[in-house]
């Protein structure tokens, strides 16, 4: 199963919509409930799934779900 | 009283922010600069307005929904806000607003207590209407923004709806005490309670749009606010197109680049967002600002919460711009106090009131107090855009009301020099990021979960939002509070109140404070919180 693939169920239980479906190019512009207040909880959800932790910041200066997904792998060293 | 703005007795908000723009030979002016996140431009001139809403209004008479019936829009920032908002206001409906971000407890009880009988929103938030909509039976219609084809019999395609109505529209002439936009306010306790305000707000909206932010029909405005709060509706909407302004509306949320990058190429030049707002842009890297020429901006405007200090230095500092605090309600319909250009600014003062407008600083017992004196800050009853009822709730609107006086739930106090000064809230009530959050919705909301016997909400400080949610929880026996639990915490918040609401903290507790009534003092976990002494206890349950 690839990452995007993991995260999708993720992405659509934290913002309840099971419409979602990622791509690499999509920001929060694009998902009606990604706030800055919601994003916290996506920040939680992601380092529970996948066991790891995000330094103060590291997600906000991401720009879309592509570069996300390059950073969990990165800490998951896939 | 201005009523220059007012012709033939028509005090009708659509049609003032539209035909009578068109009339006065505005037609081909653009009316709203639409930037899309992608930066993609569209405008549409005070004509294509008119023309969109009469459409509006058309298809809301053909759908049988009239005259103080009422209907929301549960959208984000989209077009068709706009031209739902003014096309339902010249068919003289109630017309409200929800925030998108809104959970199913949020909109059931908003569309419940108000007999709401449309909704306008778009498919991937439906699903949440769809959930509750067995409660709601007034619920007639829902129209959607994004489907080309009609669902069903009731739930209907914007596209095709609006394809085949007119485009002409003649708005009955409307009193000023028609009935006219309704947002929900949460109080520290019960349910939310619908604000409901008269078409005679314009004159109050016009005139501070023209006097507080000074705008000139040249000028470019933007306005950040969400149109589910009342910011969004009287700046973001009204106030500037009763005057003939262009506004700019950006679809895109928050991000310190797209912001500035957007001031720069359109060349805005009165800019109205909120504290929290500037907060966040105070902690980007310095380095940005210097990237983006924002000579256009004459001024920038604060509403929300009180602006820090701190902020109007960094303005200064790092905008070049003077940050000008303003004051209101969503009660009060339009800004009553604010410090505004000719006046100096007192850093961290709400600023001096409008004209027309006669704060008081009162005692509880209904004494006047004088400049310096601690109290409940009022306002003598009678404005123009002041709020006509609590909708279904009449005793909660007379109690706001006493000896002529309009007892704001805010405490604040007057210098020698007229300047107002906020000290916090007389309630319970938690002012997050601008928005108004019920402690008591957040304990319902939190009793739903099975893992939670009770709890106690409470609004901390906070250096970004001003204040946090912070939720004191006694769990059930045997429930092991789990960072899992916690996020299971949040979620739930987020799906059933909206994402403001999220407690920012939980606090595993043995049990919660509570009087001999049962009632929860919140002011002894506050106190609990910050370290302080909790005060007289004596009512504390054993």
């Amino acid at each position: 199963m690839t990452t995007i693939e993991e995260i999708t169920p993720v992405f659509r239980e934290v913002f309840d919509d099971d419409s979602i479906n990622l791509t690499r190019s999509m920001t929060a512009d694009d998902v009606e409930e990604w706030d800055s207040l919601t994003h916290m909880n996506l920040v939680i959800a992601l380092e529970l799934k996948f066991k790891i932790k995000f330094a103060l910041g590291e997600l906000q200066t991401l720009k879309n779900v592509g570069e996300m997904l390059d950073l969990i792998n990165r800490k998951l060293s896939r | 009283m201005s009523l220059d703005i007012i012709r033939d007795n028509q005090f009708n908000i659509g049609h003032i922010c539209t035909r009578q723009q068109c009339e006065l030979g505005l037609g081909d002016k653009v009316a709203m600069r639409w930037v899309s996140p992608h930066f993609e431009r569209q405008d549409y001139t005070f004509n294509d307005m008119e023309r969109l809403t009469n459409r509006f209004a058309n298809v809301l008479s053909g759908l049988g929904i009239g005259a103080g019936e009422v209907l929301f829009t549960f959208l984000p920032k989209s077009t068709e806000q706009f031209t739902a908002f003014l096309g339902s206001l010249k068919a003289r409906c109630i017309t409200g607003t929800l925030f998108s971000n809104f959970g199913e407890d949020a909109l059931l009880d908003r569309l419940g207590d108000s007999g709401a009988r449309l909704v306008v929103t778009k498919k991937s938030l439906y699903r949440k209407i769809e959930r509750i909509r067995s409660q709601l039976p007034a619920l007639k219609v829902v129209i959607l923004t994004d489907v080309s084809e009609h669902i069903s019999e009731n739930v209907l395609s914007w596209e095709r709806l609006l394809a085949v109505a007119s485009d002409e529209f003649a708005t009955v002439v409307t009193s000023a005490d028609t009935p006219s936009v309704l947002h929900y306010t949460s109080g520290s306790t019960g349910k939310p309670k619908g604000v409901l305000h008269r078409h005679r707000s314009v004159l109050h909206q016009n005139r501070t749009t023209r006097e507080v932010f000074g705008l000139q029909p040249d000028d470019l405005f933007w306005c950040t606010a969400d149109q589910g709060w009342v910011t969004g509706t009287s700046y973001g909407i009204i106030g500037p197109w009763s005057m003939g302004v262009t506004q700019v509306h950006f679809a895109g949320g928050y991000s310190a680049q797209h912001w500035f990058e957007l001031i720069q190429k359109e060349q805005i030049t009165v800019w109205y967002t909120a504290p929290t707002a500037l907060r966040m842009l105070m902690r980007e890297d310095g380095a940005l600002f210097g990237q983006f020429d924002l000579s256009s901006l004459k001024a920038v405007f604060s509403v929300g919460e009180p602006l820090n200090p701190e902020v109007i230095a960094w303005g200064s500092d790092k905008l070049g711009k003077a940050i000008f605090d303003t004051w209101f309600q969503t009660e009060t319909g339009a800004i009553m106090i604010a410090n505004r250009p000719g006046l100096s600014i007192q850093p961290g003062s709400m600023g001096k009131p409008l004209a027309g407008i006669d704060p008081g600083i009162l005692a509880d017992d209904g004494a006047e107090l004088a400049d310096g004196e601690h109290g409940n800050l009022c306002l003598r009853a009678g404005w123009d855009s002041m709020f006509i009822t609590y909708l279904n709730n009449g005793s909660a609107y007379a109690s706001k009301f006493k000896d002529g006086w309009y007892y704001t739930g805010d405490m604040a106090w007057r210098d020698a020099s007229g300047y107002y000064w906020f000290l916090g809230r007389s309630d319970d009530v938690i002012n997050t990021s601008g928005h108004l959050v019920s402690p008591f919705e957040v304990e319902s909301a939190l009793l739903e979960l099975p893992e939670v016997a009770e709890s106690g909400v409470i609004g901390a400080p906070d250096d970004l939002l001003f204040e946090k949610v912070v939720a004191y929880v006694n769990f059930r026996a045997g429930t092991e509070f789990t960072p899992e639990l916690e996020l299971k915490i949040r979620l739930h918040i987020a799906n059933r109140l909206s994402s403001v609401a999220i407690p920012q903290e939980v606090i595993a507790v043995e049990s919660v404070p509570k009087n001999k009534s049962g009632k929860i003092m919140r002011r002894v976990l506050k106190a609990r919180y910050l370290g302080l002494d909790a005060g007289d206890i004596s009512t504390l349950e054993e």
